[in-house]
């Protein structure tokens, strides 16, 4: 990924490895410090129920990033997330209840599960485009969806599946504080895969398969290995999040795997800003604790009690409301708004910057 | 046979019911730019795209004749294999990466061998074109169509092409920036030893650059021959010059039914 020029006092990189580099500046370095130490330290202070919120959100995190990855970068749109976050659970749940597997057998298990699906269901994405794409995907969801349904109420768990929390390296893990780091540390490595794939040729590949597919393919450029590949990758991350979150709720249900999660996926890159990992992280922290928010707000007015049945259609409408404005008003989402922001303090007293260093 | 790209008797039907092409013979060697001209629908553009694969797309075909890179059978193959061949197609109209910088856009066709060779190819491509070393970090949405136009061929170039496939260079562009690409090409052709297939509108244009040329109409080549020759053919002065002795010719006069009687009379 090459980068715009990072300060507004101009360009300064004079060799390749400095064009390479992950942290171009002392000012970058020590804000990534001190964001790390803040991540370290907000267990100790945080109440369970904000321990809860982030750890949902760094779940939510790896899952946007990989369907960013797809939609953001390849360009192809999947509307089969939540099935595959489906799968990925369900292969652990499973595997855990059915033959006690341990915690590093059922997280590869539902990684190559959701590689295997990633396949299959990204072999439309050849011939189709948008819309029928999305809808070929929905296709996956369901389907999932009703291999689930089915384990559950043959093996008689139509409640859905208990899971025992996972041991590792000798440590139960049971308390919010122990996954809070194992949730950050999952979602730290998800980002890191996906800046250095963004990187590599696949990255270069998919981005111009996006833009371009004339003429990537005539840069020599295999559309369908590419293609196939993100589906591939993404796929199997997403599904690596779904057995996660089955360890971290400890119960497996077809319940919490709904067409709305899929759409709210797609709300995260949205929302967040199409073609930027920052912008799938919002996204994914906006989307998740978007109802708090608004519940919190439904508390501030007069006659809570009488509102109380409300609630989840005042949720519902408000994410529709909010989808849209994004749509109209901010298409580069959030991440479009922090870098306005950026560019305003960095800029002042001035307004507007040369061409050459623009930021995308 | 010494051609390095040799296109024999190929016939490009569409849709299976369509004959776009037939019978075009022509032939690209190392250090050699062959312009291909002709009007509108005349079929160069059909030809370009059963050499670099583009066909299947319009659901065309090569149903007859045989195209042969370095004597190895090409023709019907996927756009991605003929271009990792060496024959590498600098299109028509969008051509670079909008949302990527010029250097993120020369790094695309780039294979997984990074590093010191990628660098090596990067820094020939700013000899060639300074203008893209200054631009190195502006996305490809923000250039000029000269630039634009420069930053295709520089990316075709790094996937170190033996043949470059460039359809209508000078189309939209100013007449300036066409010289300066001209010149450019030219270097091209002398410095990496690569052969240049042009197909062009601009008679004028190619004529001044191309060592050899063909003249398409209705599918079928009508006249070759180096460029002395093409260019002080009389039709060719006629038609594609507009240099006809008596001034001028009318639309009417240069109507496509007068050249067919000339020459397939």
């Amino acid at each position: 990924m090459f980068r715009p020029a990072p300060r507004a006092s101009g360009y300064f990189r004079t060799s390749y490895a400095q064009d390479l580099s992950l942290l171009q500046s002392r000012s970058e370095r020590i804000s990534l410090a001190v964001f790390l130490l803040a991540l370290a330290a907000f267990p100790f202070m945080a109440s369970p129920f904000a321990l809860d919120l982030a750890c949902q959100v760094f779940l939510a995190s790896i899952g946007a990033l990989s369907l960013m990855l797809l939609t953001g970068y390849a360009g192809q749109i999947s509307l089969g997330h939540a099935g595959l976050l489906a799968a990925g659970a369900f292969t652990t749940g499973i595997l855990a209840r059915e033959m006690h597997a341990p915690f590093w057998l059922t997280l590869p298990a539902s990684a190559l599960a959701g590689m295997m699906l990633g396949l299959v269901f990204g072999l439309p994405s050849l011939r189709l485009r948008g819309l029928y794409l999305a809808v070929s995907t929905l296709a996956l969801h369901f389907i999932v969806l009703y291999l689930g349904g089915e384990y559950e109420s043959k093996r008689g768990f139509s409640t859905g599946i208990v899971i025992e929390p996972p041991t590792l390296l000798g440590y139960k893990l049971a308390n919010g504080r122990a996954w809070y780091f194992v949730l950050l540390i999952a979602a730290a490595a998800s980002l890191l895969v996906c800046i250095n794939l963004l990187r590599t040729r696949s990255g270069r590949a998919w981005r111009a398969v996006h833009a371009n597919e004339t003429v990537a393919e005539a840069l020599g450029i295999s559309i369908a290995a590419y293609k196939l590949l993100a589906f591939v990758i993404s796929s199997s991350m997403t599904s690596v999040a779904g057995s996660l979150f089955a360890y971290y709720r400890g119960f497996v249900s077809i319940e919490a795997f709904d067409l709305f999660l899929a759409i709210q996926y797609v709300a995260m890159i949205i929302i967040g800003g199409m073609g930027s990992l920052l912008g799938a992280i919002l996204g994914a922290a906006f989307v998740t604790l978007f109802p708090y928010i608004i519940e919190s707000l439904l508390h501030l007015l007069p006659n809570v009690e009488r509102l109380a049945g409300d609630v989840f259609a005042v949720n519902y409408a408000a994410f529709g409301a909010v989808m849209i404005l994004f749509l109209v008003l901010e298409p580069l989402g959030l991440v479009g708004i922090w870098h306005r922001l950026q560019n305003y303090f960095l800029l002042w007293p001035f307004k507007y910057r040369p061409l050459a260093g623009a930021r995308k | 046979m010494s051609a390095l790209l040799q296109i024999d008797g190929i016939e490009v039907v569409y849709k299976r019911v369509i004959t776009a092409v037939q019978g075009v013979t022509l032939s690209v060697s190392e250090r050699q730019i062959v312009a291909l001209l002709g009007t509108n629908g005349a079929g160069k553009t059909t030809t370009l795209r059963a050499i670099s694969g583009f066909l299947g797309i319009d659901d065309a075909r090569v149903t007859a004749g045989a195209i042969t890179l370095a004597g190895a059978r090409i023709e019907n193959r996927p756009p991605h294999e003929i271009a990792a061949r060496g024959i590498v197609l600098v299109p028509e109209r969008d051509k670079v990466f909008p949302g990527l910088t010029v250097a993120a856009n020369l790094a695309v066709p780039v294979p997984r061998s990074v590093g010191a060779q990628q660098r090596q190819d990067e820094e020939r491509i700013y000899r060639l074109f300074p203008r893209l070393a200054q631009l190195r970090h502006r996305i490809g949405g923000l250039l000029s169509g000269g630039e634009r136009q420069m930053l295709a061929i520089a990316s075709a170039l790094m996937c170190r092409p033996r043949i470059l496939l460039v359809d209508e260079l000078s189309l939209g562009l100013a007449p300036v920036v066409v010289r300066e690409l001209t010149q450019q090409l030219l270097v091209i052709r002398d410095e990496l030893g690569i052969g240049i297939l042009l197909v062009e509108q601009s008679a004028g244009l190619a004529l001044t650059i191309a060592d050899y040329a063909y003249v398409m109409e209705n599918g079928r080549i009508v006249l070759d021959g180096d460029r002395e020759r093409l260019r002080s053919h009389q039709d060719v002065q006629e038609f594609y010059l507009g240099q006809a002795r008596g001034g001028r010719r009318s639309y009417r006069e240069v109507k496509q039914y007068r050249r067919s009687r000339r020459w397939y009379g």
